[in-house]
This record gives structure tokens, sequence and C-alpha cells, in this order.
């Protein structure tokens, strides 16, 4: 193998590392329509976790009173599980006691 | 166990001897007790893992509590705020257990494997509708190589693997999870715009992703 060859080699190499996969592509795309300009960060979210659970449990509309922490969840995978996980313990301990 | 406020159970971890040790006790057994519901969807009970992981997950929360009491500013019950640290812990150590490097790396590999033919469509569509199709994702993809900074490209790179989780994304790009969002939602928020000037809308982009 030539210089020449294997800088091609190493180039095609580099190129399919950077394309993007169908599957990158579209998962991008299917939360498109619902983000917008205005964000709240994960660390925010975190912050105020536990009260919006506390709302829920309650019965009060805890989406219509933190809007842009349930855009948030439906934004973020990471986020969303803690949300799910954290309801779970509460339904459950809530339902034992 | 002693039922407390939350104004008691701040002034018993605060307080010394004997009240400290009696509320830090109930505080594990709050823990321990919650835990299992937050695992369930990850962890059979009688998976080997699951017992040391209450544990340990136990422990390192009693000691994060202690460290933040200061920050609990009250808007919910205590017991509440502790699960929710507890929940982010017990997580954070499932994903890096399941999403070490190696196993991205494997998956990353995989990836590149194109799909067997014949799977996808039910219909063959004719030549001029896959065209079309080819034509729009081919406009997405430049799009896409034009607007995305490098540090975008590699994020949706990472994140297009099934069901990675943000938070070993962040860590392979040496970054941290708020930071990856942040990243992700600018890269969402500049592609929106884009694709909104083009006058193309990411459902019909979808649509022929799915009859490719
Ligand atoms: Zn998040």
């Amino acid at each position: 193998m030539n210089i020449k060859e294997i800088i091609q080699n190493i180039r095609n190499r580099l190129q399919k590392k950077e394309e993007l996969s169908d599957e990158a592509i579209q998962g991008f795309l299917r939360v498109l329509d619902k983000v917008r300009v205005e964000e709240t960060s994960c660390k925010e979210v975190f912050a105020q976790l536990d009260e919006f659970v506390e709302k829920e449990i309650h019965g009060q509309d805890a989406s219509r009173l933190m809007p842009l922490l349930r855009e948030h969840l439906d934004l973020c995978s990471d986020c969303c599980e803690e949300y799910e996980a954290l309801m779970s313990v509460l339904e459950e301990t809530a339902r034992k006691s | 166990m002693t039922t407390r406020t939350n104004e008691t159970w701040l002034s018993d971890l605060r307080g010394n001897g004997a009240t400290r040790e009696a509320a830090l006790t109930d505080l594990r057994e709050v823990v321990e007790h919650g835990l299992p519901y937050a695992l369930s969807r990850w962890l059979s009970p009688n998976d080997p893992l699951f017992a040391p992981l209450i544990e340990e997950v136990t422990q390192e929360t009693l000691l994060r509590v202690l460290d933040q009491l200061d920050t609990f500013e009250g808007r919910s019950m205590f017991t509440t705020w502790v699960h929710k640290i507890a929940v982010r812990i017990a997580l954070t150590e499932l994903r890096r257990k399941r999403w070490q490097d190696s196993s991205l790396d494997e998956m990353l590999d995989n990836e590149e494997t194109p799909a067997p033919a014949g799977l996808m469509a039910d219909r063959s569509p004719t030549p001029e509708e896959s065209a079309v199709r080819a034509d729009m994702l081919e406009r997405v993809r430049r799009i896409l190589n034009e607007e995305l900074t490098p540090k975008q490209r590699e994020a949706l790179v990472l994140l297009g693997i099934q069901d990675v989780p943000l938070e070993e994304a962040a860590k392979r790009m040496k970054t941290n999870r708020n930071a990856l969002y942040k990243l992700l939602h600018d890269a969402r928020l500049r592609l929106k715009r884009r694709l909104l000037n083009e006058g193309i809308s990411a459902q019909e982009v979808l649509a022929a992703f799915e009859q490719k």
C-alpha cells in the first residue's frame, strides 16, 4: 500500500465516522415540533422536581403550573426517567403507609 | 418510626447525640423503603446487583443529604426531596453500569451495519416517489452539515444510539448533562428555524425516512 492509499484510507474512515445515521437524524427530528425558544435546564428541573411531583400526586395540574418543566421532561429522556422513578416511589410508598 | 415535620427533620439532623442518630436511622429506612420502586423498571429484586446497589445508593444519599441540608427550601416534603436525591444517585449509577465506555463503542460500531434490505417497505414506491424522498433526505443531510457545529454533530451521533442516556453521552464528550442538553437545545432550535425557512416540515422528512 502506498502513501496515497493510506491517506485515502484514513480519510474514508474519518468520513464514515462523521456520517450521521438515519436513526440519529430521525431521533433529532422527532422532537423538533416540541422545541421552543424558552427552555429550562436539567439542573433547574432537578431543583424543582420534588415540588412538581408532589403537585401531581395531590391532583394539581402540575404541567399547567410548571409548563417549562413539563416541556423539558418531554424533550429530555434522562430527566423524564428520573421523574417517572420519583413518581413511582411516591405513589407506592403512599399506598403502603 | 417517629413522624416528623420538615422542621423537625432538619433540627433533628442538625442536632447531636441520640436525636441525630435516631433521625439518621429513620432516614435510612425511608430511603431503603423507597429505592426498590425507583429501580423496579431496570432491575429485578432477584438480581444479584439489587441488594448491594440499594446499600450503596442509600449510603451515598445520606451523605449527600447531610451535605446539602442547607439547600433544602421546603418546597416539598423533606422526604420527597430525599427520595429525589436517591433517585438521581441510583439512576446515575445504573446508567454508568450499563453504558460503560466499551459497550458504547460496540454500539457505535454496530450502528454502521446497514439494515437488511427488504424488511423496511411493504409497498415499493414508484420511481418518482423514491426520487422525491431521496431528494428531501439529501437536502436535510446537507442542511444538517451546514447548520451543526462539530460538537453538536458529535452529540447527535452519540445520541442516535438507541436509548443512550444523556448523562453517559455527556461523560464521553467530557462535558456534563446540563451543558449537553443546552447544546442539543441550540441545535434543535437552529434546525427548526432553518427547516421553517426552507419550507420543510419535520413530519414530512420523518415520513420520507419511514418509506425509504
Ligand atoms: Zn434534562
